[in-house]
């Protein structure tokens, strides 16, 4: 199971334990893995290297590293409007689950670069795996940013709803969602922010014009959650003070 | 090419809900009841390079000035578009033209099959919209490197040519403006993941595509 509690007492609050589970079972969606080339054009390897040799040259103050809903999001006007100036890196690939950005950052993606904040934004791609599996790859994705750069701040973002009406991913998703809100206090450098209020409609449906194929956003979606981000990244890189770099020195 | 039923290329199939919350199906019955009250000169069909192009400016910019309607599913091969054809898509419109852009997601299937799974599209076309034009985009290229995709994407192309040469109600078009570079790489700021476009990428392939579309629609209006 995902946690270990402390002691006989039913009432205790479990701790997530992630991927070193001495005696329990393995997080599965908590195991870095990288994406196998199936389709013959190795894309997703060519994709890592490319944001490894970006590592090399870029002094990113904001990463952000995920799924399609981060690769996406470069793509649209929103993206050089709100965080090309906060100096962003954009680590998103299309398809990955928890264990595919667990590789990928313990990979050489966050070699040579201190951001003073990461969003993290995956999960939604995770279909083998329970909410609380999912929730738990997430949290181990936080552990290993903030192991990795101690300075760093991370941010967590909410999985949106998906599909036309209401189905057991919208749950799970939200479940998902459940779990981070409690947890990610704990890590005291991390915090989950929820940016999908206002997707689903009173009637259960999303729109077309938020999210086109009822997963991946719009540009005016990509807009109702970019102003919230955008306001809570500047207010924690306000709060960092710089950071003095001894190689400079 | 390989008859319907030997073919699973032009063999008419819906996507399945893998996943869990029947998006493909959904997308479908948005298209069906979405073309009850428009009247497009051009529908687009085809996969994530057609229903990704919506999102982008150059839409707006190019093709809606055009009455163009775009019936893009990402992910969908050959099969998939032959099924949603088939099954409403084209019940109540009748557009001037449509542009076909589908085969990269084929996987396992030979170019061979993939020519015939598009040419059963263009056929399908024909039959339910007699005075349509169809016209056929060429697949392109993918991954950072050479490999065995673009190979069979360049003879999918090729075998297309060839098929739709003695149609006067079909043609293919090469919308490739060079992305693969002299030392055999795509270029992430052209397919930022090695096969979808970028805005800039789009702006490429959809100038020329947009000046072609044009004449086509001034000689339809001629006839």
């Amino acid at each position: 199971m995902l946690f270990r509690d402390f002691g006989g007492n039913s009432g205790l609050i479990k701790t997530p334990w992630l991927w070193w589970m001495s005696g329990d079972e393995i997080n599965p969606a908590a195991v870095a893995q990288a994406v196998e080339d199936v389709q013959g054009d190795d894309r997703w390897m060519s994709q890592h290297t490319r944001f490894v040799q970006e590592c090399k040259d870029a002094e990113p103050e904001v990463l952000f590293i995920g799924d399609s809903m981060v690769q996406l999001m470069q793509q649209y006007e929103i993206w050089r409007e709100l965080f090309s100036p906060l100096h962003a890196l954009n680590f998103g690939i299309g398809g990955d689950t928890t264990c595919n950005v667990l590789w990928r950052l313990q990979n050489g993606e966050l070699d040579n670069i201190r951001p003073k904040v990461t969003v993290v934004w995956v999960g939604t791609n995770n279909h083998e795996h329970s909410a609380e599996q999912v929730a738990g790859g997430i949290l181990a994705i936080a552990q290993l940013l903030t192991s990795r750069l101690p300075k760093t701040k991370v941010v967590v973002l909410g999985l949106l709803a998906r599909g036309d009406g209401p189905n057991p991913l919208r749950e799970k998703n939200a479940a998902v969602n459940g779990f981070l809100r409690s947890w990610l206090p704990r890590l005291g450098q991390a915090q989950f922010l929820d940016v999908g209020a206002g997707f689903v409609h009173s009637d259960g449906t999303i729109s077309t014009r938020d999210m086109f194929d009822f997963l991946h956003l719009t540009a005016a979606g990509y807009r109702a959650i970019a102003k919230p981000l955008s306001d809570l990244l500047l207010q924690i890189l306000d709060e960092t003070p710089e950071e003095k770099r001894a190689s400079l020195v | 090419m390989s008859s319907e039923d030997s073919n699973p290329a032009a063999t008419p199939t819906p996507g399945v809900d893998t996943q869990g919350d029947g998006r493909w199906m959904s997308l479908h019955n948005h298209f069906v009841s979405n073309s009850k009250d428009k009247e497009p000169d051009v529908l687009f069909v085809g996969d994530s390079l057609v229903q990704l192009l919506y999102q982008f400016e150059v839409w707006r910019d190019l093709f809606s000035p055009l009455h163009a309607l775009n019936f893009g599913v990402g992910g969908d091969a050959t099969q998939h578009v032959l099924w949603r054809l088939s099954n409403g898509e084209l019940g109540h419109i009748s557009p001037k033209v449509v542009v076909l852009w589908v085969g990269t997601n084929n996987h396992g299937h030979t170019a061979e099959q993939i020519c015939g799974g598009i040419m059963a599209i263009v056929q399908l076309i024909k039959d339910k919209l007699p005075k349509a034009y169809t016209l056929v985009l060429g697949v392109l290229p993918r991954g950072k490197m050479p490999n065995p995709l673009r190979e069979r994407n360049a003879q999918v192309n090729k075998l297309v040519q060839e098929a739709v040469s003695s149609l006067p109600h079909a043609s293919l078009l090469n919308v490739d403006p060079g992305f693969v570079h002299s030392d055999g790489s795509i270029s992430h700021q052209d397919l930022y993941d090695y096969l979808h476009l970028t805005p800039q990428g789009y702006q490429a392939v959809c100038q020329p595509l947009h000046a072609h579309l044009k004449g086509l629609l001034e000689k339809q209006a001629e006839n």
